[in-house]
């Protein structure tokens, strides 16, 4: 009998072993594909995974990625120069008829897309301050692009829904319930956040491709910040440094060359390779472009008023529009390429290019009084168009006559990239004035796009914008 | 600390083994004592029919010794000349016959209605016997499972248990069927699977993903296994019955057991049967004539010129074509095999059953697709002469393959072309474009010549020890590891697609790998005080999950013939690696109490620890009461109620957890990104969520009456599943729209069910039994706080079932436009999820199965009703667009119908999809079906005399015969789904030798 309890006794010890260890025994360590965020920014390499991952994400997020939903066509559709062929879709409809619903999806997209990019780069920028091991250097250029990002997406932001809440860390529980900051001083932040950034980063291309951001794109951004909130002095000297970086960008002569990757013309591109490399056009490209086999599959077209206001030889109306006789109407054609799967990628979608810079600095010399400046400004993008320069044909051109000239040039040049026209009409003002005159159902509080309901139901304190 | 955590298993293991070892000598060092006088006597035990019974326990009275009849019924045994034998056999009178000298002891053995209650039900770490049981568990076995033609075990439970619902899957073979018991518990969809345990050892329940057509429901996780080797499988559904799986036992435990080998001698059982399976039903859909007068009425109203962008049926294609979509999509038959091989034997100690299957399956689709499966599988059970040592081994293995055609979805759609619409093929085959192409659209079988080939292999194996320590005192193991592996390559060559769309040759490729170790050791404890019984239980877990998947995607390969070639792809995209490991420990124990076999009480308790939580709340505790009541064994019962011969009243209370969500919520980790050398953050992270806790209470009455003859099991229940871990809904400013959290909300199920029983008749030749289950569920949403504020405002209703929809008022036609209408409740010009407040319930309101089974002589005929009663959807009622509708609405060209004008207008279609979401297409999807039907016949025992045939029968078998509905669509088991069920006739033979 003896023997036998010894059994019991090893049986039940090895028991008490096995219980006590239960506590141990189901914690699991972090899976292969997933890595804590101490750890990404304990190490080089992965912190600046991170800020790849964030350029790679601004091709998926969809107010950035020139899909259906991005600012590029819904705030397309609010302006005057592109509409739907077909009325089947209600919510791209509201937007064309400036009668978004605060429900409405795309809406939704805008916002939310653009708060995960910034949700994105306060994580990258709380890592960065947490970190131990990681250089000067690498630090400071990290830092300096993740700046530029929040900025650039808190732009976008303030510029469609006017105040907005005004996040710099990631702590939800915290943020989840934060009111609206009003716009003067979201713009604060957005140019503490530029004058870091260009002042961190080099004027280099880090990798030789245009598809980050250096200290010009902070250069450029802030001159358009500037030009916005009508600081004509500041508008002009940012917008100079970008132009004066002649062996970095200049204007291209050939239209048909502006929008191919890395363009010596490209501030800053966003790569399709984000979207998984599956398929290398943008898409901008694939929705914009009526291909005459597959026109079942267009959905947008350019209005005729817009295709219109070019001049016969405008180069531009000859490379940048096209025409689809089956459907009967005019379509975006800056990129030339609606499908492919070919490397290397032959066109990137473009959020900053040197042309606007010389738009911005004609309209702040303009306002500044310096016509015979403004002049040269805007006859680069003439001369570049192939139609008559304003120096030319009349130089003696007053200072409002100008600046309807440089308006004009901004929507011909611009359109269809990232929604210009809507927010030129609305920072000028006369967006009342052009869009009221189509539109019947136009009210003033129409410049503000709604605060989705379903952000609203979710954040009692967010309050919603006038007319909704 | 991973290295710590092998080691442990390691010596975990190790120790086991050694003490095991050691016990396992000392067990065959044990000598046996003297013996009396002794005799050989041999014999063969029959049934009343004179077959031979294998398996029949053959004990000397009062000894420890005893034998089993081999596969012929035959024993031979040494007793003292003055001892008596004991013949016992579940199912059969036990008989004892004392030796008085005798050499040979034949005897017939009787069968006995009433020890069906003795029948050992697996509880999972305990047996328990039917009459005892204080739980609710249901149970089917072989006889009802083995022959049906169907690649997933759950699917063969359909309306064979009250409370277990099981839905297919869909009409490829091998998706995932969906099964519930006791209806839904959470509010996640992917937090309502059952857990499944095969001899002893879990298996991850959830779907393996698929991105073939199986992708919307998943592969089945069980589709290795043999259907026809399993033994029995039984759901464990009340608190007293899944408390002891604590925080998995939340949505029941589904426990299957393999068949053993269990007689002496060696046998071989061969069975084969094949047949045909085909759509049973198709919808009345409009001919070419009727079409294309519709389609011209619909221009005629609406005053629009036909246009060949807007009518190209009507002016481009051939008027006079015709083509039934329905045929062509899925008018193939699709034949199914199944063969089996079994092998088994065994002695006094050892017995052995060694096992191989094939099955294959096709489609009802056009095209050279099917599904095959191999599956091998060994049981050995030895027990030392002394009895006290056990070893129990199962190992299942399977591989299937599984060829289907890529990502082109072969669905409803298709039904529903243009009856003129043009060809899908040119002559030589490939894909015809051009008439497609001319009215602007793509050809629909678009993507026809993707392959997708998925092969897995499955194993489940089991150790299981156990060790008689001291009388009553018995140590258990079980050690089990699984392994699955599934890879899958979805070829995707380019003429699949339209010329004139720049696409690669491309391909796709998906690994998914699953493996998993459990450790379970306990020890067991019986002891009889004068009336007391105590049975006692304590036992630990150990578990380790590990799952793997890997995806990537290749193109631009040069030719078609090298698609899958990774080598040869100029791009690899898309590649993806993920991992995740899951572990889980617990105690548990059950304390089991009886006095005089009347009065029952059992405590069970688990203590668990789980890796899918935070460091602060990864143990919960969770425990349930049983108790039963045998009344009948009340002598003042006996008298007032003579007729009664059994009658049980049982309860139930405790508590169950849950803890199904993904692994790692409370890391705030980054991932790789789509596009290359990218990391970003996926998610936010909260490091203190916990379970879902599912408290289960249940009462029961079971009666026997006449013998036995008619039972009678009805139970109660009552199950309130809270802290719902759900997504929290945050605002989309904090980055992302939630968090994983714990909410006060409460779902409740509750219901009635019933379970009947009879044997109607019984005489020499003719036997016929009947039963018949139902369940008549409730669901509910007792509680959700701040509903409103939550991303589920749209989807539940407090104090509604889970499963409703809601819906617009409808309110009637418009009489301006003729369209229907509905109402803007808030009349702000819109419809919106503001205008929805109709609450419909779409569960079913009971359902339940009819079974019998009748032998006459030699024959014998089993059949199975199903029966459900619910709502479903009319579809398909949209008349004037370029697509195909049903016959019922030819009505409105006669002017007088309730469906609306015919009309090809946007606003038309807008009315139609609205009304979709009225309570105006309901109808009742109610069925009664025709399950399963079996008839066999077994060959006479004279005529195999001397064949060395023990056992030899034909049978037929149909699945899905016959569907008694008034619902118009396809399956009302599926309403508006599509396809569902096959209608499968097979045919075959056994043969034991």
């Amino acid at each position: 009998m003896k023997f036998k309890y010894n059994h019991i006794i090893v049986t039940l010890l090895l028991s008490v072993y096995l219980f006590s260890s239960c506590e141990d025994f189901v914690e699991v360590a972090a899976p292969e594909n997933k890595m804590v965020r101490d750890v990404v920014f304990e190490n080089e390499g992965t912190a600046k995974s991170a800020m790849t991952g964030i350029y790679n994400e601004l091709f998926r997020a969809e107010f950035s990625n020139g899909q259906r939903n991005s600012i590029t066509i819904l705030s397309g559709f609010s302006g005057d120069n592109i509409s739907n062929i077909y009325d089947t879709n209600i919510e791209r409809i509201q937007f064309e008829q400036n009668e978004i619903i605060p429900d409405n999806s795309g809406n939704l997209s805008i916002w939310s897309s653009a708060y995960n990019i910034i949700y994105m780069t306060n994580s990258l920028l709380e890592g960065l301050e947490n970190s131990g091991g990681i250089s000067e250097q690498v630090k400071t250029q990290l830092e300096g692009e993740a700046r530029f990002i929040r900025a650039f997406s808190y732009f976008n932001l303030v510029n469609l829904y006017s105040d907005i809440p005004l996040l710099l860390t990631t702590d939800y529980e915290e943020n989840q319930l934060l009111s609206r900051t009003p716009m003067s001083e979201v713009y604060e932040e957005i140019i503490n956040d530029l004058l870091l950034a260009e002042e961190l980063l080099g004027g280099e291309f880090p990798e030789n491709e245009r598809t980050r951001v250096n200290s010009y794109t902070a250069s450029a951004l802030l001159a358009r910040v500037y030009l916005y909130l009508e600081d004509w002095d500041n508008a002009e000297t940012f917008s100079s440094k970008v132009i004066e970086a002649t062996s970095n960008y200049e204007i291209l002569n050939d239209p048909e060359e502006v929008f191919l990757a890395n363009s010596k013309e490209a501030i800053w591109q966003i790569s399709p390779l984000g979207g998984g490399g599956l398929s290398t056009h943008t898409n901008e490209g694939n929705l914009l472009i009526v291909d005459p086999v597959l026109s079942f599959l267009a959905g947008i077209e350019l209005e005729e008023e817009l295709a219109a206001i070019f001049d016969q030889e405008d180069k531009r109306l000859a490379n940048w529009i096209g025409y689809d006789s089956g459907l009967e109407v005019f379509f975006a054609h800056k990129y030339k390429i609606r499908n492919s799967n070919d490397y290397p990628i032959e066109e990137y979608s473009m959020v900053m290019r040197l042309a606007e810079q010389y738009l911005i600095r004609a309209e702040a010399r303009a306002h500044l009084g310096d016509l015979p400046e403004a002049l040269q400004d805007i006859d680069v993008i003439r001369e570049r168009a192939g139609i008559s320069l304003i120096s030319e044909i009349s130089p003696e051109i007053g200072q409002q006559a100008l600046l309807d000239i440089i308006m004009l040039e901004r929507r011909k040049e611009l359109f269809t990239e990232w929604g210009h026209r809507w927010f030129d009409l609305k920072r000028t003002g006369r967006a009342g004035e052009v869009l009221g005159s189509q539109n019947p159902l136009w009210e003033a509080t129409d410049i503000w796009y709604p605060i989705p309901s379903e952000e609203r139901m979710r954040n009692p304190n967010l309050s919603q914008n006038e007319g909704y | 600390m991973k290295n710590n955590y092998s080691r442990l298993k390691w010596v975990a293991l190790i120790i086991i083994g050694g003490i095991l070892f050691f016990l396992s000598k000392t067990a065959t060092a044990a000598t046996a004592t003297p013996l009396p006088l002794q005799q050989e006597i041999s014999g063969v035990v029959q049934d009343q029919n004179g077959l031979p019974i294998p398996g029949v326990t053959v004990t000397v009275k009062n000894t420890n010794r005893g034998t089993v009849t081999n596969l012929d019924g035959e024993y031979s045994i040494s007793a003292p000349a003055n001892g008596t034998l004991v013949f016992s056999y579940i199912g059969f009178k036990t008989v004892e016959i004392p030796v008085e000298n005798n050499e040979e002891i034949s005897i017939q053995l009787e069968e006995d209605v009433s020890a069906l209650g003795e029948v050992k039900i697996n509880a999972g770490y305990y047996n328990i016997t039917q009459r005892e049981r204080t739980g609710n568990i249901s149970r089917v076995t072989a006889e009802e499972i083995e022959l049906q033609p169907v690649v997933s075990p759950i699917q063969a439970l359909q309306g064979r248990m009250a409370g277990v619902e099981v839905t297919s899957g869909g009409s490829h073979p091998g998706m995932a069927p969906t099964i519930k018991i006791r209806g839904t518990n959470s509010l996640r969809e992917e937090g309502n699977y059952p857990l499944y345990i095969i001899d002893g050892v879990p298996i991850n329940s959830t779907p393996v993903e698929s991105s073939s057509l199986m992708s919307s429901s998943g592969i089945d996780p069980l589709n290795n296994l043999d259907v026809s080797n399993i033994e029995s499988i039984e759901v464990l559904k009340d608190a007293d019955a899944t408390a002891i799986y604590g925080s998995r036992g939340a949505n029941g435990v589904v426990l299957i057991t393999t068949k053993q080998g269990r007689a002496m001698g060696t046998g071989l059982e061969t069975r084969i049967y094949t047949g045909v399976a085909s759509v049973p039903n198709r919808l009345e859909l409009l001919n070419t004539e009727e079409y294309l007068e519709v389609r011209r009425t619909a221009f005629e109203n609406d005053g629009v010129e036909p246009t060949e962008s807007n009518a190209f049926d009507l002016l481009l294609w051939d008027q006079d074509r015709y083509t039934d979509w329905q045929d062509f999509l899925f008018g193939g038959t699709s034949e199914t095999t199944n063969a089996n091989i079994t092998f088994k034997g065994g002695n006094e100690n050892t017995s052995f059953r060694l096992g191989s299957s094939y099955f294959s399956q096709g489609t009802v689709y056009p095209g050279d697709f099917d599904y095959q499966k191999v599956t091998g599988n060994l049981n050995l059970n030895h027990r030392s002469k002394n009895d006290k040592f056990i070893l129990a081994l199962s190992v299942n293995y399977g591989v299937d393959v599984n060829n289907l055609v890529g990502n082109v979805s072969f669905n409803s759609s298709i039904s529903f072309l243009p009856p003129n619409a043009p060809a899908i093929f040119n002559e030589d085959g490939s894909l015809h474009w051009d008439e497609w192409g001319e009215a602007g659209l793509d050809n629909p079988f678009a993507g026809y010549f993707n392959r997708s080939t998925t092969n897995t292999n499955n194993l489940i194996s089991n150790i299981g020890l156990s060790y008689k320590l001291l009388p009553g005192l018995e140590f258990k193991s079980s050690l089990g590891y699984t392994y699955y592996n599934s890879r899958e390559l979805r070829k995707q060559p380019r003429r699949s697609y339209n010329p004139s769309d720049a696409i690669y040759h491309r391909s796709s490729h998906l690994t998914a790998i699953r493996d998993s170790w459990i450790i379970e050791p306990q020890l067991n404890y019986n002891k009889s005080f004068k009336d007391l019984n105590l049975n006692f239980l304590i036992g630990a877990t150990f578990q380790e999950n590990n799952d793997f998947s890997e995806r990537f995607q290749g193109d631009g390969y040069a030719s078609e013939s090298l698609i899958g070639n990774i080598g040869a792809a100029e791009n690899i995209t898309n590649a993806i690696r993920e991992n995740t490991e899951y572990r889980y420990a617990a105690i548990f124990s059950r304390i089991g109490l009886n006095w005089d076999s009347k009065y029952y009480l059992n405590f069970t308790g688990r203590r668990d620890g789980s890796s899918r939580f935070g460091p602060n709340n990864r143990f919960a505790n969770f425990g349930a009461v049983g108790t039963a009541w045998i009344f009948s064994e009340e002598k003042f019962i006996k008298k007032i109620f003579p007729f009664l011969s059994f009658g049980k009243l049982r309860g139930s209370y405790g508590t169950t957890g849950n803890d199904q969500i993904g692994d790692y919520g409370y890391l705030d980790a980054y991932e790789a990104t789509i596009g290359p050398g990218g990391l970003y953050p996926t998610g936010l992270a909260n490091p203190n969520y916990s379970w879902e806790v599912n408290k289960k209470l249940e009462g029961g009455l079971e009666l026997g009456i006449i013998k036995d003859r008619i039972r009678l099991g009805t139970s109660y229940y009552r199950n309130r599943s809270s802290n719902q871990l759900v997504g929290y809904p945050l605002p989309h400013i904090t980055g992302f729209t939630s968090v994983q959290a714990n909410l006060p909300a409460t779902v409740e199920n509750r219901g009635l069910e019933l379970e009947f029983n009879s044997l109607n008749i019984k005489t020499e030749s003719i036997r016929w039994e009947s039963s018949i289950n139902l369940t008549i569920p409730e669901n509910e949403l007792i509680s959700y706080p701040d509903i409103e504020q939550s991303s589920y405002a749209n989807t539940y209703r407090v104090g509604s079932p889970l499963n409703i929809s809601l819906l617009y008022d409808y309110t009637g036609l418009d009489p301006e436009t003729g369209f229907y209408s509905i109402r803007d409740v808030n009349d702000d010009g819109s419809y919106d999820y503001q205008d929805r407040l109709i609450v419909r319930d779409q569960n079913r309101e009971y359902y339940g199965g009819i079974n019998n089974n009748l032998s006459f002589k030699n024959f014998s005929l089993q059949f199975l009703w199903e029966f459900v009663k619910q709502d479903g959807r009319l579809t398909s009622f949209a008349a004037g667009t370029a697509s195909n509708s049903t016959e019922l609405i030819l009505s409105e060209l006669q002017g007088e119908s309730p469906y609306q004008q015919i009309s090809q207008s946007i606003a038309s279609q807008t009315a139609y999809n609205r009304v979709l979401n009225t309570t105006f297409p309901i109808r009742d999807a109610s069925y009664i079906r025709l399950k399963t039907l079996s008839l066999s016949y077994q060959f006479p025992g004279n005529l195999l005399k001397n064949t060395g045939i023990r056992n030899a029968q034909f049978f037929l078998h149909g699945q899905n015969l016959l569907t008694i509905t008034n619902y118009d669509g396809m399956d009302p088991e599926r309403p508006g789904f599509g396809l569902g069920n096959l209608r499968t006739i097979t045919g075959g033979l056994e043969i034991n030798f």
